[in-house]
Parts: structure tokens; sequence; C-alpha cells
């Protein structure tokens, strides 16, 4: 199946040219990635094995050890702007395989987090706050399943949120209190209208 | 009588409530009492929460904590997502007071606070330890045995990665889910490649589809070629992924396995002597009946 990136033309060009240019380095980029994801990507030796052990290397132009080297040599758009960094299932075997005691998924969760402080962030990640702060749940119940919870002699609501909605309210108290809610409201408003 | 404070997650109760039904009925036939968690939520799903801010994740995940907390038990789920969540933030705060002082200011206002008195478990690994349940009782509490069927197991990620945080060992080839499969009477199969991914977590699966499911599509083809009967696994996301997504690879790709799915707590709660009914196995996207028709 062909598959096309969606690439931003500027970053398009940008991954034509592989030479490093000093200006587009930002040395307090890997220290901020290091300290937000507990982990050491300038210990990287590049040898692959993270990208290696990538589900979704084989699949996609995803290649984990590319980010790696991005956060090592502090490039910061290239990293954040790549769509790539949402491909990561997050399954820890890069992790688990390093062998420079890397956890590269730590990193890329690192990537991300910055990504969304600039507004970079893909709208159905922030469908799920949206119906957490509404319901307490990412997979709130449904009607089917209810009926179902019903005949298996259990009560419709789960003893969850879904059960007590008056916990619902401390769980949008910690999501405003980060304005969490907030922007993510504002960004898929934003994108979807 | 062991007592946990059960926590749900979103999946199990919303989507397969045969299987949370099944963890009750089970786990007390073993020994262990699983108590409601009132007014737990969403772990917070760490793929998808956690890539917008850890920080926020902590928090959340650190007020499931505190109803566990308040309630003096340790806490048991049956997913693997939520053992991401509720575990590893239990035991990062324990280990960072700057990060437990950050994530308690946060809480403060919502009067909790995080002391870190409770662990967490999976279920799976209570059933599997001998000082709890073990294999042993586990095969001594089987009615109906499934014997002469073949059935693969998939660990899913985030319960045993990553290996050095966590305490089962190797994640390169681990065996002891296969060996909870065959106290069942059944004969657990080995397949290529077991320990990869569903497709289904870090987002994925919301963010590009098809990406996501052309993982379980490899998954799928492994299986095949196994020739099992059933997939057995410990996370109702994962059994998402695999059930619902076999109708997805159906549409996206054209393939069709009809592969039944079930969670080992399901599985259990068959060779337990409970009904199909009683777990509402036909809330499975794909028909569990290939499979029944040779245990029952």
């Amino acid at each position: 199946m062909p598959r096309t990136k969606g690439y931003p033309e500027a970053l398009e060009k940008k991954l034509a040219d592989t030479r490093l240019y000093e200006d587009e380095r930002h040395p307090e980029f890997t220290k901020t990635v290091e300290k937000l994801s507990m982990s050491i990507p300038h210990m990287c030796y590049q040898c692959g094995t993270c990208t290696a052990s990538c589900p979704s290397a084989p699949r996609s132009s995803y290649r984990i050890r590319k980010f790696v080297r991005r956060a090592l040599l502090g490039l910061e758009d290239e990293a954040l702007t790549d769509p790539d960094l949402w491909l990561c299932t997050t399954c820890y075997s890069c992790t688990d395989r390093c062998p420079r005691d890397i956890a590269p998924t730590d990193v890329i969760m690192a990537m991300r987090n910055l990504a969304f402080k600039r507004d970079i962030i893909p709208v159905n990640f922030l469908k799920t706050v949206q119906a957490i702060y509404t319901t307490g749940h990412g997979v709130p119940n449904n009607d089917v399943n209810r009926a179902a919870r019903k005949k298996l002699g259990m009560n419709p609501e789960p003893p969850t949120t879904h059960a007590f909605p008056q916990y619902v309210k401390g769980i949008q108290k910690i999501i405003d209190y980060y304005e969490l809610k907030k922007n993510a409201d504002r960004i898929v408003k934003e994108r979807e209208g | 009588m062991r007592e946990y404070a059960f926590f749900l997650g979103c999946i199990a109760p919303n989507r397969y409530p045969g299987a949370e039904s099944a963890s009750y009925k089970t786990a007390e036939k073993l020994g262990i009492k699983l108590l409601d968690l009132e007014g737990a939520s969403c772990c917070p799903a760490p793929g998808a929460f956690g890539s917008i801010s850890l920080e926020i994740w902590y928090a959340m995940a650190a007020r499931n904590l505190c109803l566990a907390e308040q309630m003096k038990k340790d806490i048991a789920l049956i997913c693997n997502g939520c053992y991401k969540s509720i575990w590893e933030v239990n035991h990062k705060l324990k280990q960072h007071k700057e990060l437990k002082e950050k994530v308690n200011e946060v809480l403060k206002t919502i009067d909790m606070e995080f002391k870190g008195t409770i662990d967490v478990w999976h279920l799976a690994e209570l059933f599997y330890d001998p000082e709890i349940v073990g294999v042993q009782k586990i095969r001594d509490s089987v009615k109906v045995s499934l014997e002469g069927t073949r059935i693969a197991v998939h660990y899913g990620c985030h319960l045993m990665k990553p290996r050095k945080e966590r305490h089962f060992g190797t994640t390169e080839h681990p065996t002891w889910l296969e060996e909870m499969v065959g106290a069942l009477g059944a004969e657990p199969v080995e397949y290529r490649n077991k320990m990869l991914c569903c497709g289904a977590g870090g987002g994925v699966r919301g963010y590009d589809l098809v990406h996501s499911l052309d993982i379980t599509n490899e998954k799928m083809i492994n299986l095949k070629e196994a020739r099992v009967d059933a997939l057995t696994e410990v996370c109702p996301f994962c059994q998402l992924q695999f059930d619902r997504g076999q109708i997805e690879i159906e549409e996206k790709f054209g393939v069709k396995y009809n592969l039944p799915v079930l969670h080992y707590c399901e599985l259990l709660g068959l060779a337990q002597g409970m009904s199909p009914q009683e777990l509402a196995l036909d809330l499975h996207g794909i028909s569990c009946e290939p499979f029944l028709q040779k245990v029952l």
C-alpha cells in the first residue's frame, strides 16, 4: 500500500539535505529531553539495535535511532515536527535491548511532551483527554455494554467514576490545574472547526 | 482470603464485562477477594495521556492510588496498560521525593495525598506466585479441562517491559503464562516472534489505524502458522486490538482469521466451569464457538 508521510514542505526540503548546520542545534533541547525522560540519549553510539527491534520500523519511515540522534545533537525542530514521532507503540523492546542502557521509548515520550507544548499533537490524543475529563474514562460505557452487564447480574455502571460520578470533579480539578482541557479544546477546535 | 482493591480500568468494564466478572469469580475460587475501588477512573492511558504530559499522567494515576491507600489495600488489576500507569507511577513516586512533592501539591487541591503505602499487582502475577496462588492451585481448581486445545499466549508489553524496572525476568522468551495455560489442560503453543507488540499502544491505534493493524496482522499470520485454537492475553486493550482488530483487518486488508481471543481470566473461568453466557463471550467481535465446541 503506498503511504505518504504528509511532511510539511519546509521539513521535506530540510530532510533531503543531510548536512548538519550548527545553528540548528539547541543543546538545551538535549538537556530537557534527558531530564524529562530520565534517560541518557547522549550515550548513544548509533548501533541501531533499537530500530531493529521496533515493530513500527518495518512498516513506515519511523526510525527510533534517528530520533535518539536528534536528541543527542539537539535538533529540536527536526525531531518535534516529524509526524513519525507519533508512530511509537511504546512497546519498550528497544529499551530492553539497548546496549548503552538508554530508554529510547522514554526519549520519544519526552519529545512528545515537548511537541505538545508547541501545539504539535495528533487530535486523537486530545480526544482521550476530553473523554476522561467528561466521564473519568478514556473508553466510556455504552448501551450495548450496559445491557450485557445487566445480563451478567452486574451493575450496568461499573463501580468507577461511572457509578460514582461525584469523583469526576476531582479529576477535572487536576486536569484544569494544568489547563489541559482548555488547551485540548482550543487545539481540537482549530483543527476541526 | 487475601483482599485487594480491584482497579478496573476502562476496556474490561466498558467493553468486555465478562473479563471483569470472570476476574472476581476465578480469583475468589483461588483465595483472592477483589474489592470495588469506588471512584477509580481511567489509569490514565499511558500512551495517549502520557504523550501529552507525563506530569499530569503522574497526578491522575496518583489519584487512583490514593483511593486504594484510603482503603488500606494493595491494588490488583487485569490490564497491562493500567499496570504501566498504576504500578509505574506508584514505583516512581515512591523512589523520587521531588516528583512525589510535585504531585502532592496538585492532589492537595482535591484533599488527597500520595503516601506510598500500598503495592500494585497484576492479577496474573498473583495467580502465578506460589506464595499467593501458584500453578498447582490453578490446576486443582479446574472443573472442565481444556484438553485437546492448542492455545497461544500474548504477553503484551507494559506488564514486563522495561525489564530493568520490573521484576519478571526475561522479556525475550518468558514461559510463565504458558505454564498457567498448561495448568488448565490446554496445550500452550509457541509461535514466531511471540513477544511482538499487538500494535495498539502509544496512541498509534488512534493516530494511524492501518499502521497499527499491520502490526496486529503480522501477529495473526504467525498465529495462523502455529495452528492455534485460541489466543489468550492478560490485557483488555491487546484483546480489543486482536478481537475487534480482526474485523478491521478484514475490512482493510481483506484477510480473515476468525481466531478467538480470550483474556486469561475468561479462559480460567471456562476451565473452572463458568458458562460462555456468564462470561459474555457473545460480546466478542470474533465468535468463540469453534473453540467452545472443542472444550464443552
